[in-house]
């Protein structure tokens, strides 16, 4: 997948490292490359503009990322029964545009696409988490505030990062993407250790709502390939949109799924409904005001974001928790940003405590 | 039928005496002149308050974007035309208008307050047991609140909620989305 870019800016300090080098030496099918003192700079809103957030994902900014790379997930929360995933953050903004996306409201301030050219300080800190914990298994994944695989074909960093957790024993990465950008991936050996996950979404929303992303169809034949080229591979259902055909389509979704993917070969599956601060409804329904997706039976939950009416949304996941029960192989499932009672509603017991949960899903 | 600018300056006098946020006033002005003339119409036989013309507003904007149709169609609607002729006082006119558009807006939502309603009310709870369902079912909680004054009082109201605990806990299932919930 090809993605356009009006600009590339490398940080003045930047110019020598592997990413720069990489990624100019790609440029010119790309976009103009030029030099900046700070990255952060060129990262902020352009002025002037009515869509500044759009005209940040076409402004790729290679930069020194000068905080952690590594988090517990940002959408974590003592309300809500976790899955202990833990966040890398390689890059920031998306060249897809999703009109649900979270991140229209959360880079809103910084919409340029930043990627961090010292992106080997990530591995020292992950060494470091792992010897706090020799005996635990830790899944990490590089698709919270990025597609993980998006521009892959011009940065190469699935490269880097695969050779890395490849060598480690009780760690997994995982790959979250949209794209059937795996092209990298199949002349690696991730040696069990890194797994690719797709979220997955009915026909109905992709065309609504998932611009520029690959359709589900290409999703799941790009899974069918990592997977045969020695990779795990896992979906999210996330958001799921509670339309009036959604539970019939939903079970549709899982059925084209599962004729191609085997559901003993899945690691695991997620299920979050759809979910929006007043802010991220606001900017969603500003950019995108004729996607009827983001006007569906949302009310105020008790989190303070918009969400699919409990009883609505309670029943569309013991849909899909059955659909994957009577798959022929257990699947291990989880919901995201759920307390709970919603958790213990639909798979009929307690959640996990999330370093449990974590551990766990980093070793299926 | 008034000429568009006559609509046009109507409209701006009503969304002014009503202080009607630029955002709200743009967006019913920029409706087709059926839909815009529809409104106007309904916000001064019901004198809608400011609230009221916003909710309508909005109501009606993603009422447009999910069935396909124009306000003009939605407001001709007969829960719409129903409630616009109820007796009563105007407030209460105005009241039930905007729970007939919130109806079209939340159709399921609304199916299941109304069932979970149903259900309470088949209790038949004594005065003193309050069942709370979450606000637009925003959660799956349920609040049960008992009120009493004497220490008998209390004793009998817990001897009747006990009576009802399958119906109770049927409601609680309920809410969770289960359908046949025994």
């Amino acid at each position: 997948m090809k993605f356009d870019l009006d600009a590339i800016y490398i940080e003045d300090a930047c110019r020598d490292t592997t990413l720069a080098k990489r990624v100019i030496a790609r440029a010119a099918m790309i976009a103009p490359v030029s030099f900046v003192a700070d990255g952060r700079v060129t990262a902020r809103p352009a002025v002037g503009l009515a869509d500044s957030f759009a005209a940040g994902k076409r402004r790729m900014v290679i930069m020194h990322r000068r905080s952690p790379f590594l988090m517990a997930c940002p959408a974590g929360s003592a309300k809500f029964a976790c899955c202990g995933y833990l966040v890398l953050t390689l890059a920031s903004n998306c060249p897809m545009d999703c009109s649900y996306c979270f991140l229209q409201e959360y880079v809103a301030d910084n919409p340029g696409f930043q990627v961090y050219a010292n992106y080997e300080d990530a591995f020292a800190e992950i060494d470091k988490l792992s010897a706090t914990a020799p005996a635990r298994h830790f899944r990490i994944g590089t698709g919270e505030l990025a597609d993980s695989l998006a521009m892959d074909s011009v940065t190469g960093l699935s490269i880097d990062l695969v050779n890395f957790f490849s060598a480690r024993e009780k760690l997994t990465l995982e790959f979250k993407t949209k794209t059937h950008e795996i092209e990298n991936l199949l002349t690696l050996d991730p040696r069990g250790r890194v797994l690719v996950s797709w979220t997955l979404s009915p026909r109905r929303v992709f065309e609504a709502c998932e611009h520029r992303t690959a359709s589900p169809s290409e999703r799941i034949a790009a899974a069918r390939r990592v997977l045969d080229a020695g990779y795990r591979v896992a979906f999210h259902l996330d958001p799921i949109i509670a339309y009036p055909d959604a539970e019939h389509d939903y079970v549709e979704l899982m059925e084209e799924l599962f004729s191609t993917i085997a559901p003993a070969k899945i690691s695991f599956l997620s299920m979050g409904g759809l979910r929006m601060t007043p802010g991220l409804r606001a900017a969603a329904r500003r950019r995108f005001p004729k996607d009827a997706m983001l006007v569906g039976e949302d009310v105020l939950a008790e989190d303070g974001r918009y969400r699919t009416f409990a009883t609505m949304r309670i029943r569309l996941y013991k849909i899909l928790a059955d659909k994957f029960k009577t798959a022929g192989a257990e699947i291990p499932s989880y919901l995201c940003m759920e307390n709970s009672s919603v958790h213990e509603r639909v798979f009929g017991a307690p959640a996990l405590h999330p370093a449990t949960a974590g551990e766990r899903l980093a070793t299926r | 039928m008034m000429r568009d600018e006559t609509t046009a300056a109507a409209i701006r006098a009503c969304a002014a005496s009503r202080h009607l946020p630029d955002a709200h006033t743009e967006k019913w002005l920029a409706m087709d002149t059926p839909s815009r003339m529809g409104l106007l119409d309904i916000a001064e036989r019901l004198k809608l308050r400011t609230g009221q013309l916003v909710a309508a507003i909005d109501l009606l904007d993603e009422i447009e974007i999910r069935e396909g149709v124009s306000s003009s169609a939605i407001l001709l609607r007969d829960e719409i035309q129903r409630a616009c002729r109820l007796a009563g006082s105007g407030p209460w006119r105005a009241a039930a208008f905007l729970d007939a558009l919130r109806a079209i807006r939340f159709p399921r939502l609304k199916l299941a307050l109304d069932r979970l309603s149903s259900e309470v009310a088949m209790l038949r709870l004594p005065a003193g047991v309050r069942v709370e369902l979450p606000k637009d079912l925003g959660s799956d909680e349920l609040v049960i609140r008992v009120s009493a004054r004497t220490a008998s009082e209390l004793e009998n109201l817990i001897d009747a909620l006990a009576a009802k605990k399958a119906g109770l806990v049927r409601i609680a299932k309920l809410i969770g989305g289960e359908d046949d919930a025994a």
